[in-house]
């Protein structure tokens, strides 16, 4: 059995009377690229951020190795590092200043950090923006500079919100790349993200959670698995609106999403159903443009376990 | 450990450069307050005010006191920019970093001190020059006062600063506080003018309050003879600085160490 890292348990956090995450338990893995999934406002960063010691749980406690975020936050502190969804500069700041003065926290000397920072720097293309103001810099370039801390840092279990949003599609491949390598330096990583290419990319582990709880847990094919569907059907049709039998009709065969001008159905052995499918829209006299019937991708994982619960169908 | 107090004091000493500007204006402006300004008030009130002020030239007691608002106020400046800090979610990074939370607040409150120290420094010395003060001694030490002060001030508002939790609370409250501290105190007046005025609260709230204290603590190291006119000495003023100011601290240790959680802000 792999040794935990990070050991949520029963953690509750609340602002005000209003509940963001509810009685979360969850382990992570030492070595892990561990992947934290779930809707605009679910949690993710309150999870995090209490994990780094930002925040305080309401209930519950979090062990990071053993140490408890609510009685030995400096132990933790030591041994986590972590790069915000919104990076944290003043609008004046210089990358290289606040990278050295990082470095400089975190235990280098003098010189070490000035080497350290402008090996990352390099490694993240940021070294020709080092002189810059921060509101001059790109929303990109700012996550480079919050995720640069991190790599400085080269802490035991990495907490990573969002790394790569507002990052164009090739510099992602490179971080992709920079991450697994971070952790095949030894650190864990937790890595929240709204992308599920990146989160099929990178993550070993998935946690989804919807309203601050947990929805499901388990390695990317464990949770494809866990749609009790097993396939896809995805039907994109010419007509401006739907007819609610059908839509009756088709919700006989699984779950249905219905999106503009696209229907996906969720369904056992979808290679025998599409004929009736086919035939169900010939009958209700909607012309289909394309259909298809796939695996679930982790996109289908996801729209399944929160789009259900969206509906109110716990 | 006092490698990292001194790291997480540069922080603000970092920030000090990318402001030249700003101080450049503040410095000029000053200038124009000590050398126009104040001549003219003190030329207005000197012949009434000699007889309280000990001798010594009123406009040698309005030009100190006009440095210690100006410690006061720049203290209270670096108040406004942790808040703005905080809006910038810089006070998460903060937290989140491998540091002990007392040597946080310790570092945060020792770097902006001296950060207004820097500042201030310039202005310092055109008072000094304007006052013929020469005793390199009697400099230091009210460098270090201004120091030991301003770690007071400092310590004060940020516990306002992450109370409130709002750049527009901060701004109304810390507004209300600055109005009646420096007029309820001896940075313009006398205490024994204000004794003279027979207004009980007014005298008492000028003794006990602390902006009182560090310019008449200025005065009487500078001018001994001023000595005579405020009840209290040196030692008295002394004390009640660096009780003022290690109280503060100690409570803004606490703050941070118990209470102090991110998010929130308005
Ligand atoms: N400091 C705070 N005070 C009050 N409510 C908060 C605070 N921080 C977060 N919330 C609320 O808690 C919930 C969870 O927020 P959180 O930022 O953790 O979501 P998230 O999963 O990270 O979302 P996103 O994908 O948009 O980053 C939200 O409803 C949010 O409005
Ligand atoms: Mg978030």
């Amino acid at each position: 059995m792999r040794s935990k890292a990070v050991e949520i348990k029963n953690f509750t956090k609340k602002f005000g009377g209003f509940t963001a995450v509810d009685n979360l338990t969850l382990d992570i893995y030492e070595g892990e690229i561990f992947g934290l999934l779930g809707p605009n406002g679910s949690g993710k960063t309150t999870t995090l951020l209490t994990i780094a010691t930002v925040y305080k749980p309401s209930g519950g406690d979090i062990y990071v190795f053993g140490h408890s975020v609510t009685r030995e936050d400096y132990e933790v502190r030591k041994l986590v590092g972590i790069a915000f969804q919104d990076p944290k500069a003043m609008w004046i700041d210089k990358p290289i200043d606040l990278l050295k003065w990082h470095a400089r926290v975190v235990g280098y000397s003098g010189e070490e950090a000035k080497r350290v920072v402008r090996e990352v720097m390099e490694l993240l293309g940021l070294w020709e923006h080092r002189n810059k103001q921060f509101y001059q810099l790109s929303g990109g370039t700012r996550k480079k500079v919050e995720l640069a801390k991190v790599l400085i840092q080269k802490p035991r279990v990495a907490i990573l919100d969002e790394p790569t949003a507002q990052v164009d599609v090739l510099s992602k491949h490179a971080l992709w790349d920079v991450i697994k390598k971070l952790r095949d330096e030894g650190t864990t990583v937790i890595l929240a993200t709204n992308d599920m290419f990146e989160a099929e990319r990178v993550c070993e582990r998935i946690g989804i959670i919807y309203k601050g709880r947990l929805r499901a847990l388990g390695t990317i094919s464990e949770l494809k698995d866990s749609i009790p569907s097993g396939d896809v059907i995805e039907v994109q049709y010419e007509a401006s609106s739907l007819p609610g039998e059908l839509l009756r009709e088709l919700e006989v065969y699984g779950k249905v999403k219905h999106e503009s001008n696209r229907i996906t159905i969720y369904v056992e052995k979808g290679e025998e159903k599409v004929v009736d499918i086919v035939d169900l829209f010939k009958k209700r006299g909607v012309r289909i443009k394309k259909i298809m019937v796939k695996e679930p991708t982790l996109d289908d994982v996801f729209t399944y376990i929160t789009g259900a619960k969206l509906r109110g169908e716990e | 450990m006092l490698r990292t107090l001194l790291v997480i004091a540069s922080w603000d000493l970092i920030k000090l450069k990318n402001q030249k500007v700003f101080i450049a204006m503040r410095w000029a402006w000053f200038t124009v307050q000590i050398l126009v300004f104040a001549r003219a008030i003190s030329y207005i009130v000197s012949h009434s005010v000699t007889q309280y002020t000990g001798g010594v030239d009123y406009y040698h007691f309005y030009i100190l006191g006009v440095y210690t608002t100006l410690l006061y106020s720049a203290s209270i400046a670096r108040g406004y920019m942790i808040a703005d800090e905080f809006d910038d979610g810089i006070v998460e990074y903060h937290l989140a970093l491998p540091v002990k939370r007392n040597i946080l607040a310790v570092g945060r409150v020792i770097g902006s001190s001296i950060s207004t120290i820097i500042f201030t420094f310039p202005m310092m010395i055109i008072v000094y020059m304007v006052l013929g003060v020469r005793d390199i001694l009697a400099i230091l030490v009210s460098l270090v006062s201004a120091l030991v002060f301003s770690m007071g001030v400092v310590s004060f508002v940020i516990m306002i600063v992450f109370t409130v939790k709002s750049t527009d609370l901060t701004d109304i409250i810390v507004g209300a506080i600055d109005a009646l501290l420096v007029r309820l105190s001896t940075v313009f007046y006398p205490l024994p003018v204000i004794m003279a005025t027979g207004i009980a609260p007014y005298y008492i709230a000028a003794l006990a309050n602390p902006i009182s204290h560090m310019a008449d603590f200025l005065r009487i190291l500078l001018f001994p003879e001023y000595y005579l006119v405020v009840q209290h000495g040196l030692w008295a003023s002394l004390v009640y600085l660096i009780g003022f100011s290690m109280g503060l601290l100690i409570l803004a240790i606490e703050y941070y160490e118990k209470k102090l959680e991110a998010g929130g802000w308005r």
